[in-house]
C-alpha cells in the first residue's frame, strides 16, 4: 500500500506562481494532517517579525485526511494564519462543503502567499488554478458573492469567500463557505488584505485515500455507530439551539457584557421559541445530523430575516450582550453577520462591550452617530454591526475589536473589555465553569470555546474525571480537552460527531486513509495532538507571549457573577496563579509558560527549542 | 445496595442544588428509580412519555460509558453513576 501524505497547492499572488507539492511523510508522520499540517506550515514559514495584515503573512486552508469520503461528519476544514486580532497563532474552523471540495481536487493545503495587484479571486478544478479578476463581487455580500459563481463557473462550485467586512479589514471578519463560517480570528481581515475575495472550486466528486478498501469497511462502520447515537439523534433535532435552556439555567450565561450568568426572562430564548420559527436544516457534506437549524421572521421590524442559525454562541452574541429577549433580532443579526463576512462572537462581545462604554458615559451620542445604545434596545445592535463591516463611524473603531479599543478609547475601559489575548470570550462565563475558563485563559488562539470544551463542568461528563465546576484545581482537564480536541482536528472531525460512540474508529479511518498503520494507536494520536499544542505555544512564544498572556480578564478575577435564580451568585476566578503553575508544570513548561527542551525533545520538536529558549 | 447518583449542572438547578443522591437498587434503572422517588421532578427531564431515557442523556457508572441500554446494568455496593447530558455545546 502507498502512503497519501496530501498534497500542497500554492499560489503567490504578488508573482502569481503557482505551484505544488507533497507534504512530507515525516511531517505526515508527526503532525497528521488538518490543524496539525496548519500549524507545522505557518511555523516554519511565517516569521516573527511578519504583519498579520502585510504580504508577508500567509493564509493556509487545510481539509482533513478524511474530507470528501462516504465517512460522516468528517469534512471540515480549517483556516490558519497569524490573526490581526491576536498577533498570535489562528485557527479557525468552517463546515459546509469547501473541505470536500478541496479534497476532490486532491489538495489538503492551500497555501496563499503575496498580495493581489487588483481584488481578485482564484479558480481551482482538478487541473488548472488560475488567479482571476473579482471587480464583479467586491464590494458584494457572501450570498451575492458565492451565487456570482455559480453562474461563472457552473453548479459544482464552491467558494470559500469573504463579505464587506474582510475587504474593510475588520479585525474580527470571517472566511465564509455557504452559510458556514471560519469565524474566529480575523481570518477574512487576512484574505482580504490579499485583495483576495474567494478560494473557488469547480469539481467533481473523486477519491483520494491510500487504501480504500479498508477505508470503506471502517466508514460503513462508523455510519452504523453513529445513527443510533441518542447525541446524534438529539443533536440532529435541535443543533445547538436549546444550550442556552442550560447556560441560563445554571447561571453561566453572559449577560449584559459578563456582569450577570442568567438573562432575566430568558424563557423567551429558549429552543422550543427558536423551534416555532424554524423553516428547515442544513448541513455540512456527509453529515445526516442537519445541524444549521434555519429560522425565518415572520412578524415585526425584522419580518423576512432569514438565517441558517443563530446557533448558541450566535444567539448568545445577539441576546444576552446587549440583554435583549428578541429571538426575531438575533436571527437578523445573524443573518447579517454572514452576509456581510463577521464574526458572530467577536461581533456581539464588541458591540456588548460598547454598550457599556455608553452606560459608563465613555461613549455618547456624539460618538454613536445618534445611536442610543441602550441595553434591552436591540434596533442600535442591528445598525451597528452594519457599521462594522464597512468601517463607518463608531464602526470604525468597533472593527478593532474590544482590546484595541480599549486603548483607544483609555479612560478605564479596559476593565470593560472581555477577551483574551485579543479574542473576545464567547457564551460561557468562566466564573460558572472553571475550566472551560481556563481553557479560555490558556488556549493558543485566546478565548475560544471549541479549543478545549469543558464537557463535565457545563455537561457533568465525568471522562477522564468528574469535576465540580466552581473548583478551581483543574490543569489536568483543561489539558485533557485541549490535546484531545488538537487531536481530533488533526482529522478535522466534526467537535460534536466525535462524541458519537465511533472514537475507537477514527484511527483506523486515519491510518486507510493515509496508509500509515500507526495512527491505529491511541496513544500516538494523543501524543500527536499534545505535540500540535505545543507547537503552538511555541508560535506564540516567538511572537512575544507568553504567561503575561494567560490570564482572564480583570471582571472575571476581581467582579463576583451575579447569577440571580442560579448556583454561582458571587464566584470569581481568583486563582490564577496556582492554575498557572500547576498547568505548565503538567505541560512539562517552565514557570514563564515555555515549553522546556525536555517536553520539545519528547514531542520530536526539539528543533523548536532555538526559537524560544534563548 | 448504596449507590450515589452524581446529577449533571442543569439538573441541579432544580432539586436545590443537591450535586448527589443516595440511592438503591440492583441495576442503574432501579437506582434512578429510587432518584425519582426522591425528586419526583427529575421523572420528566429524565424520561420521555415512553419510558425511556430522552435522548442525549448519557449514563456512567464509575466512570464508562453504560451505552447502549445503561438502565439494565448491573450495580454492586459503592458504585458511583454520573448523568451528563452532553448532547449540545456550541
Amino acid at each position: 500500500m502507498t502512503t497519501n501524505t496530501g498534497r500542497v497547492l500554492r499560489i503567490n499572488l504578488s508573482s502569481g506562481k503557482v505551484s505544488t507539492e507533497t507534504v512530507p511523510e515525516g511531517i505526515a508522520r508527526d503532525f497528521i494532517g488538518g490543524r496539525g499540517y496548519g500549524v507545522k506550515y505557518l511555523y516554519d514559514e511565517v516569521t516573527p517579525d511578519t504583519e498579520p495584515l502585510s504580504e508577508k503573512n500567509k493564509l493556509f486552508l487545510v481539509a482533513g485526511p478524511l474530507a470528501g469520503t462516504m465517512a460522516q461528519a468528517v469534512s471540515r476544514w480549517i483556516v490558519c494564519t497569524k490573526s490581526p486580532l491576536t498577533g498570535a497563532f489562528a485557527r479557525s474552523v468552517c463546515g459546509a462543503d469547501f473541505g470536500a471540495w478541496m479534497r476532490f481536487t486532491d489538495y489538503e493545503i492551500i497555501v496563499i502567499e503575496g498580495k493581489a495587484a487588483k481584488p481578485s479571486y482564484i479558480h481551482i478544478t482538478t487541473d488548472s488554478v488560475k488567479v482571476l479578476d473579482a471587480h464583479d463581487v467586491w464590494g458584494k455580500d457572501t450570498k451575492e458573492t458565492q451565487s456570482w459563481f455559480v453562474s461563472q463557473h457552473g453548479s459544482n462550485t464552491r467558494a470559500a469567500c469573504i463579505g464587506p467586512a474582510g475587504e474593510n479589514l475588520v479585525r474580527y471578519a470571517a472566511v465564509v463557505s455557504d452559510r458556514r463560517t471560519a469565524g474566529r480570528c480575523g481570518t477574512g481581515a487576512v484574505m482580504g488584505s490579499k485583495n483576495l475575495k474567494a478560494v473557488v472550486i469547480t469539481a467533481a466528486r473523486a477519491l483520494h485515500i491510500a487504501d480504500p478498501d479498508a477505508y470503506n469497511t471502517f466508514a460503513k462502520e462508523q455510519v452504523n455507530i453513529m445513527k443510533n447515537d441518542g447525541g446524534f439523534q438529539s443533536h440532529k433535532e435541535w443543533g445547538t439551539t436549546s444550550t442556552q435552556d442550560i447556560t441560563n439555567a445554571i447561571g453561566i450565561y453572559p449577560v449584559r457584557n459578563f456582569r450577570y450568568g442568567q438573562q432575566i426572562g430568558w424563557q423567551k430564548i429558549v429552543g422550543a421559541e427558536y423551534r416555532k420559527l424554524r423553516v428547515g436544516d442544513m448541513g455540512c457534506y456527509s453529515c445526516p445530523a442537519r445541524c444549521g437549524k434555519v429560522h425565518t421572521v415572520t412578524s415585526g421590524i425584522y419580518k423576512g430575516a432569514h438565517s441558517e442559525g443563530p446557533e448558541y454562541e450566535s444567539i448568545w452574541a445577539f441576546t444576552g450582550t446587549i440583554d435583549s429577549d428578541s429571538i426575531e433580532a438575533s436571527i437578523a443579526a445573524d443573518e447579517l453577520c454572514d452576509d456581510l463576512g463577521l464574526d458572530t462572537i467577536s461581533t456581539g462581545n464588541t458591540i456588548g462591550f460598547a454598550y457599556e462604554l455608553y452606560e459608563k458615559g465613555l461613549v455618547t451620542k456624539s460618538d454613536t452617530d445618534g445611536l442610543e445604545l441602550v441595553f434591552g434596545k436591540n434596533e442600535p445592535m442591528v445598525a451597528l454591526i452594519k457599521k462594522i463591516a464597512v468601517r463607518q463611524g463608531i464602526g470604525d473603531l468597533l472593527a478593532e475589536g474590544t482590546m484595541r479599543i480599549a486603548k483607544k478609547l483609555d479612560k478605564g475601559s479596559d476593565v470593560y473589555a472581555i477577551h483574551v489575548k485579543g479574542l473576545e470570550l464567547p457564551a460561557y462565563d468562566p466564573r460558572g465553569a472553571k475550566s472551560q475558563g481556563y481553557n479560555y485563559a490558556t488556549a493558543s488562539v485566546g478565548a475560544n470555546h471549541c479549543y478545549g470544551y469543558s464537557a463535565q463542568d457545563i455537561f457533568g461528563a465525568p471522562f477522564p474525571r468528574a469535576t465540580d465546576r466552581f473548583d478551581e484545581d483543574n490543569a489536568d482537564i483543561v489539558i485533557y480537552n485541549q490535546n484531545d480536541t488538537a487531536t481530533n482536528e488533526c482529522g478535522v472531525i466534526c467537535a460534536f460527531a466525535a462524541r458519537w460512540g465511533w472514537s475507537a474508529l477514527y484511527g483506523k479511518l486515519l491510518a486507510a486513509a493515509r496508509g500509515i498503520k500507526v495512527y491505529e494507536d491511541e496513544s500516538y494520536l494523543a501524543k500527536a495532538g499534545d505535540r500540535v499544542y505545543n507547537l503552538e505555544r511555541a508560535f506564540n512564544i516567538r511572537q512575544g507571549l507568553g504567561r503575561k498572556d494567560d490570564y482572564l480578564p480583570e471582571r472575571i478575577r476581581t467582579e463576583p457573577l451575579h447569577t440571580r435564580e442560579a448556583q454561582g451568585e458571587g464566584q470569581t476566578v481568583s486563582h490564577s496563579d496556582e492554575f498557572l503553575d500547576k498547568y505548565y508544570s503538567l505541560r512539562g513548561w517552565s514557570k514563564e509558560g515555555i515549553p522546556t527542551e525536555a517536553k520539545l525533545k519528547e514531542l520530536n520538536l526539539a528543533y523548536v527549542s532555538k526559537d524560544i529558549n534563548k | 445496595m448504596s449507590v450515589e447518583i452524581n446529577i449533571p449542572p442543569v439538573l441541579q438547578a432544580i432539586i436545590n442544588g443537591a450535586r448527589r443522591i443516595n440511592t438503591n437498587g440492583a441495576t442503574i434503572g432501579e437506582c434512578v428509580e429510587d432518584m425519582v422517588q426522591q425528586y419526583p421532578v427529575l421523572k420528566p427531564k429524565l424520561y420521555d412519555k415512553h419510558r425511556k431515557l430522552r435522548k442525549g442523556t448519557s449514563i456512567f457508572l464509575n466512570g464508562v460509558d453504560m451505552y447502549p441500554n445503561p438502565l439494565s446494568k448491573l450495580v454492586k455496593d459503592g458504585d458511583k453513576i454520573h448523568i451528563a447530558n452532553i448532547i449540545l455545546g456550541g
